[in-house]
């Protein structure tokens, strides 16, 4: 792919002092990045702090970076680190709720105030069907389908983001799509029809979760 | 268990889920988050360079020998502070002046300098011997009648 290379060496000439540089891969990154946050925490306060964050920490490290791997994989594997610190800091995550793996065992994390159900409720109501069943997918699950989705990452490259296994990577990102698809398609609702009540929210987790 | 194209299909990047999620809205930072993160970039680069971030791989493979070198020779160094240092000085010092008066007063021929000896018995009477201090003082006035004492950490 040419815009990796391209990436690639934008980001080394912001390491030797070209600003312009990091502007323009600031401008390919921003969306994917963002809405890969925001889907992760659900919350816009937090992704905002979070996507402030992640590119904090690549300017910070910039004198380290050399162009090994696919920028997006250098980005949001920091990005990932970024989220991980922030579920383990705000949302104690219990270690059960992490491993996804095991279809049945997959129940959401505990989560603190600002992230309860009705809270979780008010946001999807603003979302689509398909956008709802992805904010109720297990974290990790959700992480899988947003790389591929948001930046186009293999499983491999997803993998190494997420500091899996290649075939946990794929079974999360398979696990994904099957909740995905059952969700809406048990929900019988057209592709693109928005959620409007609190009660399809919990259709939509109830069917993720079992 | 699962259909084998399942996963490969949506890979391939046609399926219908994700034309649907393609077909979402895409929200994008605000305004003044752009602003704040590409201000940092240029103020990263603003820094002089040796507190930058380049400044980090320059760092000189000899750094943590030279500081455990110079950890070693502080703590020999205070070790031979400890040993030999102004407190066991004093110690030495104060012994023979002690020695010194009873040295003095044992020999009735030797006719000590008034200073030395005024000290002398200072000296006894801080250290809480004053029947010696007494005993030199006795001998001092009979040796110098005529000298007043007017210290009074000499007189009892």
């Amino acid at each position: 792919m040419e815009s990796v290379d391209e990436d690639a060496r934008l980001m080394l000439r912001y390491r030797d002092g070209d600003t312009d540089a990091f502007s323009a891969l600031y401008a390919r990154h921003k969306g994917p990045l963002y809405r890969y946050l925001l889907r992760q925490v659900r919350n816009a306060g937090s992704a905002a702090d979070l996507f402030q964050d992640v590119w904090s920490r690549l300017v910070a490290n910039r004198g380290r970076y050399q162009a090994r791997a696919k920028f997006a994989t250098y980005l949001f594997h920091i990005a990932h680190n970024c989220t991980m610190d922030f579920f383990r800091r705000d949302l104690r995550l219990p270690r059960a709720a992490r491993t996804d793996d095991v279809y049945a065992q997959a129940p959401e994390p505990e989560v603190p105030e600002y992230q309860r159900p009705d809270v979780l409720a008010e946001f999807a109501e603003q979302q689509s069907a398909l956008l709802a069943a992805v904010s109720a997918l297990p974290h990790e699950q959700r992480e899988a389908f947003l790389l591929h989705e948001e930046t186009g990452l293999t499983i491999e490259e997803i993998a190494r983001v997420t500091d899996v296994g290649i075939e946990t990577a794929k079974s999360r990102l398979r696990y994904a799509i099957r909740k995905l698809k059952t969700s809406l398609a048990s929900a019988q609702f057209p592709a693109v029809m928005p959620l409007r009540t609190r009660r399809h929210l919990k259709a939509a987790q109830f069917n993720a979760s079992t | 268990m699962h259909p084998p194209d399942e996963l490969d299909e949506y890979l391939r990047g046609d399926s219908a889920l994700s034309c649907q999620y393609r077909r979402e809205a895409a929200p994008v930072p605000p305004p003044a988050l752009d602003r704040r993160v590409l201000e940092l970039s240029r103020a990263a680069h603003e820094l002089p360079a040796a507190s930058g971030a380049r400044a980090a791989p320059a760092r000189s493979p000899y750094l943590a020998p030279l500081a455990f070198a110079a950890s070693v020779l502080l703590s020999v160094a205070l070790v031979l502070a400890i040993a030999f240092g102004p407190q066991t000085a004093k110690r030495v010092d104060d012994a023979p002046r002690v020695v010194r008066v009873a040295y003095s007063s044992s020999d009735p021929r030797t006719v000590r300098a008034p200073k030395a000896w005024l000290a002398d018995i200072a000296a006894l009477r801080r250290a809480g011997r004053n029947r010696e201090a007494d005993e030199e003082l006795r001998r001092f006035r009979s040796t110098y009648p005529g000298l007043s004492i007017s210290d009074p950490a000499i007189r009892p």
